[in-house]
């Protein structure tokens, strides 16, 4: 399905990616997690062909993706990290136009739309215009623009940004649904809690290598802690976080001696 | 949906096969442009405009703008009576032409075709870059176009009724022609500097490649209309080698061989270019345009650097400049805003190169009416208010930003005279665009005209912020700076009142030409000057203490 040979990628001299290698089959879901800064994003900017000039093979649905074209694409669904969309268009103009992207009839296109708005509740704003949607909305929009088309691989960069609980808790199910009918799922965040619940294969990316690659309960046992945050942190070195709440509001509180 | 039912598109239709020989997903590529017309239409963004009081109408700004270029058409209209010198009358109408379309499309267009934001929606679907670049490329035509044919539309008529309409259907041909040629030669350039330079250093020199352009198009123009001999009134016309890189003078030979019918080899060669270059520049764009959408990506890439700058020099100017506290921090994130805001200085940056250039220009076009002694003596210097010319536009620019979001800060303050805030920015203004080059033409004049106009310089820099203050009051009265998208600026950039604005500064060179004349008279006017400006600035910004928002 997916399939990371060896990949590197460096930016102006600093190496971000450092040979990762993996491989992701049908039905999965993936949670990608590690800190900020860790090469999440830029894995998946590779896969979706963004950044090119990397080392390594990429290959998804066992297409070459730098040798065999742009048409890969049209099986992918992508949700992109900081909802960059085209606010000054309707969620109907939006959508149909993706579901053209993708090479959908515009009727297909604007009918399924619809109705995932309807599911999701947002049937009233069809008609809107995105920039008066509030980050949820948006946030939804953007989850239904990746799913029009019936991708076979979904690409999820923190996909429940700004989502309310019970939104969270839709989503979720609706990807188990769908990693249950074949779908492949590759998540990628930096909220512990979420990937724990959702993913059944967890990734873990520490300064452009992988550090730990199982299930929550694989993982759970290499480091004998209770929650993935546990995990997370004794695998990243990240355990002073209680010392930096104290620092910060110390220094909050000294705040008014500044000019 | 309406989408599909732009007028402009219909006639795309039409060259569909060209599209469809180049490999490009035509059904594609025309939704995707579509789209970002149908973005054009609706510019004015929602999140604030709720708050802007009166909603404007957004469509109507560009034909605002039209207007404009069909005014500016009038510059060409004298050339048309120039009888059959077909070579001069032609060169000099499209030398116009390429300065007025390539100057638009240096800071109006630089933007779409380097944007990147397009990236994450249109690159991750299935769709070639080849034809997502091809849609970017026929959204700025379309602009390019209306622009021009405003712009012609009047010498259009002209032309018909006095040339006749062989003449109207060789120009037109031409004009088309030079569109691609100009649109190739803008995205080669980037694609050329785009492909040896990398990152943050890159979006500097994209700056300054544009100011490098609108300078190298002003100097072209004076040399085109210097190759012709007018001393004598006969425009004769002797060819040397040079003559092949400028441009609008290949335009001027078709029409010398077909309506002349001067077969000579120098003709037919420069008829060829007219026909070879545009198609051959368009061509080689076209196959650059896959590498130059991958390194677009560079624009992307940040790069994390920690160093804080010093700012000694600037909190000197600061303290000098602003009398409160709460000016002076303004001050200081305007100056941090008009250094450091890439779309902004892409913008302004063209308009501040000409603002250099033209005292110069114009310095030596009286050049060639008289003696250099004669010049040195003379009121002559009084051309650096030219530069002045600029102040509408740069002032109307000041209220966009890219991160104009970022406004709500300035609501949610509690300081209660908002006025402080414009006040900072017309400062910040002066002191970071203006006053560099105005003391670099301020240093290059008193070699020139000697230091007996050194109060002279005095008065025209009063004079210039009593212009930014006019400007100002003109152009954006009370409302914040920085809070509106650059989408809402009108494509094609100046409107009526910055055109006006610019007239401004022939008055102030009026009444200084006038002062002049009088015995000691610069130095009344300077002292009026120096007591009125503060004045002025002081009612302007005391008389309202909340702002229009």
């Amino acid at each position: 399905m997916l399939s990371l040979q060896n990949l590197m990628m460096s930016f102006a001299g600093k190496q971000v990616l450092k040979g990762i290698d993996l491989d992701v089959y049908q039905g999965q879901i993936i949670g990608y997690i590690g800190p900020n800064g860790a090469g999440k994003s830029t894995t998946l900017k590779i896969m979706l062909g963004l950044i090119e000039g990397y080392n390594g093979t990429v290959e998804l649905f066992g297409q070459n993706i730098r040798t065999d074209g742009h048409t890969y694409k049209r099986r992918i669904g992508y949700v992109p990290e900081n909802a960059e969309i085209y606010d000054n268009l309707t969620a109907c103009e939006y959508l149909t136009f993706l579901g053209e992207l993708y090479g959908l009839e515009q009727a297909v296109a604007e009918r399924k739309a619809e109705e995932l708005m309807t599911a999701f509740g947002m049937e009233d704003v069809f008609h809107s215009r995105i920039s008066s949607f509030s980050k949820g909305m948006k946030q939804k929009t953007l989850i239904i623009s990746s799913l029009l088309h019936d991708p076979d691989l979904i690409f999820l960069d923190e996909p429940l940004n700004g989502l309310d609980a019970n939104s969270v808790m839709v989503i979720k199910d609706v990807l188990d649904k769908l990693a249950a009918k074949g779908k492949t799922i590759f998540y990628s965040s930096h909220i512990m809690d979420v990937v724990e619940k959702i993913s059944n294969r967890i990734v873990l990316l520490v300064d452009g290598k992988i550090a730990a690659d199982g299930s929550f309960e694989e993982l759970k046992a290499e480091s004998k802690q209770g929650s993935l945050e546990g995990i997370f942190k004794g695998l990243t070195g990240f355990e002073a976080h209680a010392h930096t709440a104290d620092n910060v509001v110390r220094i909050v509180m000294d705040g008014d001696e500044g000019e | 949906m309406k989408v599909n039912n732009f007028r402009s598109l219909k006639l795309l239709d039409f060259f569909q096969p060209i599209f469809r020989a180049l490999n490009i997903d035509y059904p594609l590529m025309r939704k995707m442009v579509a789209m970002k017309l149908l973005m054009d239409q609706r510019r004015v963004p929602s999140i604030l405009s709720q708050n802007m009081g009166k909603p404007k109408k957004a469509g109507n700004q560009f034909l605002k703008s039209l207007f404009i270029y069909v005014f500016y058409g009038l510059a060409l209209v004298p050339f048309l009576f120039l009888g059959e010198n077909y070579m001069f009358q032609i060169s000099i109408m499209f030398g116009i032409m390429m300065f007025i379309l390539m100057t638009t499309m240096i800071s109006d267009f630089s933007s779409v075709l380097l944007d990147v934001r397009d990236k994450t929606i249109l690159h991750t679907k299935p769709v070639s870059s080849r034809t997502i670049s091809a849609a970017k490329l026929v959204h700025i035509t379309i602009y390019l176009a209306t622009i021009t044919g405003a712009f012609i539309l009047i010498p259009s008529a002209v032309m018909i009724a006095v040339q006749g309409i062989a003449y109207f259907l060789l120009f037109l041909a031409e004009v088309m022609l030079l569109i691609l040629f100009i649109l190739a030669l803008t995205a080669l350039t980037y694609i050329f500097i785009l492909r040896f330079f990398s990152g943050e250093k890159l979006k500097d020199i994209i700056n300054y490649v544009q100011i490098a352009l609108s300078l190298g198009i002003v100097i072209g123009y004076q040399i085109v209309a210097r190759v012709f001999d007018v001393v004598d009134l006969t425009f004769t016309y002797e060819f040397s080698w040079w003559h092949a890189f400028i441009p609008p003078m290949w335009f001027g030979a078709p029409f010398e061989m077909l309506f002349n019918q001067q077969y000579t080899s120098v003709i037919i060669i420069f008829s060829l270019l007219a026909v070879a270059a545009p198609v051959l520049s368009i061509y080689v764009y076209y196959r650059l345009m896959p590498s130059f959408e991958r390194n677009l990506q560079k624009l992307l890439e940040e790069e994390t650097k920690n160093k804080r700058k010093k700012r000694l020099l600037s909190t000197f100017w600061e303290k000098l400049v602003c009398r409160s506290r709460e000016e002076r921090f303004f001050y200081r994130f305007s100056t941090l805003m008009l250094s450091r805001e890439r779309d902004l200085k892409l913008k302004v940056y063209p308009t501040l190169g000409l603002a250099v250039i033209f005292p110069f220009v114009f310095l030596f076009n009286q050049l060639s009416f008289g003696t250099y002694e004669e010049l040195v003596q003379g009121q002559s210097y009084l051309n650096i208010y030219w530069s002045n010319i600029i102040i509408g536009i740069v002032v109307y620019m000041l209220q966009f930003s890219n991160s104009y979001k970022g406004a709500w800060i300035f609501e949610t303050t509690d300081m209660d005279d908002k006025s402080l805030f414009y006040s900072a920015a017309l400062k910040g203004f002066l002191m970071t665009y203006y006053l560099p080059i105005f003391l670099t033409l301020s240093i290059i004049f008193t070699i020139v005209f000697s230091s007996r106009i050194i109060p002279d310089l005095l008065v025209v820099f009063l004079s210039t912020v009593l212009h930014t203050l006019i400007a100002y009051k003109v152009v954006n009265d009370g409302r914040i700076p920085f809070s509106k998208p650059f989408e809402s600026v009108q494509q094609g950039g100046s409107s009526m009142k910055t055109f006006l604005l610019m007239i401004v500064a022939g008055i102030f060179a009026g009444i200084h030409y006038a002062i002049t004349q009088l015995d000691f008279g610069v130095y009344v006017y300077l002292a009026l000057l120096l007591i009125m400006t503060p004045l002025l600035w002081k009612i302007v910004f005391k008389e309202k203490a909340t702002m229009k928002v």
